[in-house]
């Protein structure tokens, strides 16, 4: 069979097309366009010879303090690391990597608690139990409806201003950092999970009711475990984010590797600033390392 | 991204494994990875030295943290103390605000794009067989070649996402100055490595069967590549894409704390002058902000996918 020119343009035509979508396309080229000269971005010259020359010292005080002026060997650079490591490096890293776990255990307890009042197939009570009164039906609705709300505005502040917030109410600790992971991720996953409980198979539930489970029998027994695998690989997900973040929470004065490295900043000892951006793209790459492995642990056996 | 998708391939095989495996050999994995996350935790608080009553807060503080959140309820519409009387209105001024954040973010995404696009191609595995069929026998400095370039592409990729935008900011400002160009790039450079990493993933699990359809009628397979991979992952790449500029947003808000014009800039100048119902306005537009690009992007998932 040979297609001819002709054909293909009917069926080009024939194409399934939405109004909705092409607009949407043109306003976001829209955007774009008009980004670039309201954000300032294309004003002036960008390399000026100042610049330039700026760029160059900056690059210069890149080099480590004690070895400027003289040969830069690795051996130089080596012991300078590890100088600055076990003077700070390690607390830091240690500190921001505990700031992620302990917010990542506290994110996922909250989600345990808000997740299942959020899905609607969970806090509706027709599936479950038939003969809940109306008003129990309609209170559910409202505290389901109330609680995805929540989630939202959670996940829409970010987390650095949450940190920022907390910080300013509660003082220096390590908790504004942690609570403001937390909080944020809370919102994340807790709108996630809600969405997989409401997408479970239906059929293991309504055995259990069938057997006459009541609706916290149900969660516990049914909901629970089908839901976990799932869980667990988004809880990984939003660790990974949670090390991300937790490198910068710092800047704002809570003791960890931001922390060091704004002050580094501040004394512009650029050197040492440069080590701990180092430092945190190592650690956001272990991070992803230990969360590929749980997640790849998960998919095999699920 | 590629999380999501393993998930949706793990979730459909939830009911065949539910019932093949006894259920004590089903719950071993799982029960082992929540210890670990616990015991993590657990380390993390006795590393950290947390002290729940550090939570509960001095006589003095809990007037201020009474007064900040009952803010939330009356959020202000004026300015809570005396300005010159041409100062724009306060609703105008968390307008332009929300604006210059959605400017920042889509100068963002469009930069990242640019930048992720030639990465990505060059960090998929499709990419390369197609150019080089596996099937010939190739020169060796040729595949040498390929996968230096893989390689390259796949450390670049790496090292561009695994630091964050604001420790791009910090690196960039102190070698460029205080710029929009210099936030931008900030922004951009990890947005890129994020897409790109995105992108390679959708193209290296692009279903093979279009593929095979293209083949079929004697294409090359550089033209299998264009006709038959990349169309299919243009769904995906359009959800991606949005979900980023999501991101992109709440980042470009943040970046306001360095001392561009976006939202954080005017929270940070309220939270310091302690006018709390300030603070919740600017909140409650990064809210909107968010809740509106939410509805925006399900209706176009909704539609592409329909």
């Amino acid at each position: 069979m040979t297609v001819h020119v002709h054909d293909l343009k009917i069926l080009f035509r024939a194409r399934p097309r939405s109004m909705f979508l092409r607009l949407s396309a043109w306003f976001f080229v829209l955007l774009v366009l008009l980004s670039w000269p309201l954000g300032g971005f294309t004003s002036g010259s960008f390399f000026t010879a100042r610049r330039l020359q700026n760029v160059e010292r900056f690059a210069g005080e890149l080099v480590p303090y004690a070895l400027r002026g003289s040969d830069i060997t690795l051996e130089g650079v080596l012991g300078w690391a590890s100088e600055l490591w076990i003077r700070r490096g390690a607390e830091a890293l240690f500190s921001t990597l505990a700031i992620s776990l302990v917010a990542a255990l506290v994110m996922g307890m909250l989600t345990w608690v808000l997740a299942p009042i959020a899905a609607r197939t969970l806090a509706s009570a027709s599936a479950l139990l038939p003969t809940a009164s109306r008003n129990a039906v309609s209170m559910l609705g409202v505290l389901g409806f109330l609680t995805r709300l929540l989630f939202l505005f959670l996940r829409a502040i970010p987390e650095y201003v949450w940190a920022y917030v907390f910080l300013g109410l509660l003082g220096p600790s390590a908790w504004p950092a942690v609570l403001a992971l937390a909080v944020h991720n809370t919102g994340v996953l807790g709108k996630l999970t809600a969405d997989t409980i409401e997408n479970l198979p239906q059929a293991p539930l309504t055995a259990l009711r069938g057997l006459g489970a009541t609706r916290a029998q149900t969660a516990i027994a049914g909901v629970f475990p089908l839901s976990l695998p799932r869980y667990l690989l988004y809880f990984f997900f939003r660790w990974e984010h949670c090390i991300r973040e937790s490198t910068v929470l710092g800047m704002l004065g809570i003791v960890s590797l931001g922390y060091w490295l704004q002050d580094a900043r501040a004394r512009t000892f650029y050197d040492e600033m440069f080590f701990y951006v180092v430092l945190g793209a190592l650690l956001v790459l272990i991070g992803d390392l230990l969360s590929a492995i749980a997640r790849s642990i998960l998919r095999r056996t699920s | 991204m590629a999380t999501d998708r393993g998930c949706s391939r793990a979730g459909s095989r939830d009911g065949d494994a539910l019932a093949s495996q006894p259920l004590s050999a089903r719950a071993r994995p799982w029960s082992s990875l929540l210890s670990v996350i616990v015991l993590a935790g657990v380390w993390g608080w006795w590393f950290l030295d947390l002290d729940l009553s550090a939570l509960i807060p001095a006589q003095a503080n809990r007037l201020v943290i009474f007064r900040f959140f009952s803010a939330a309820l009356h959020p202000a519409l004026t300015y809570e103390s005396s300005v010159p009387p041409e100062t724009a209105p306060l609703w105008l001024k968390a307008a332009q605000a929300a604006g210059m954040t959605v400017v920042f973010a889509a100068a963002c995404m469009s930069l990242a794009f640019l930048l992720a696009l030639p990465l990505a191609i060059a960090a998929s595995a499709v990419w390369w067989s197609s150019v080089l069929d596996p099937g010939r026998k190739q020169h060796a400095l040729l595949l040498a070649l390929a996968g230096s370039g893989y390689a390259v592409a796949r450390a670049t990729i790496g090292l561009l996402r695994s630091i964050h935008e604001l420790l791009w900011a910090v690196l960039l400002l102190a070698a460029l100055g205080l710029t929009p160009l210099s936030a931008l790039f900030a922004l951009a450079i990890p947005y890129a490595g994020m897409l790109a990493k995105g992108i390679s993933e959708l193209l290296d699990e692009a279903p093979r069967g279009p593929t095979a359809a293209v083949r079929s009628t004697g294409a090359t397979r550089l033209q299998q590549f264009c006709f038959g991979i990349v169309p299919t992952v243009f769904t995906d790449l359009t959800a991606y894409f949005l979900y980023l500029f999501e991101c992109a947003l709440r980042s470009s808000a943040v970046l306001g704390f360095f001392g561009f014009p976006t939202l954080g800039y005017f929270i940070s100048a309220s939270f310091e002058n302690l006018h709390y119902r300030e603070v919740w306005t600017y909140l409650y537009t990064i809210f909107l902000l968010a809740a509106i690009t939410d509805v925006c992007s399900g209706a176009i998932r909704k539609r592409m996918t329909a």
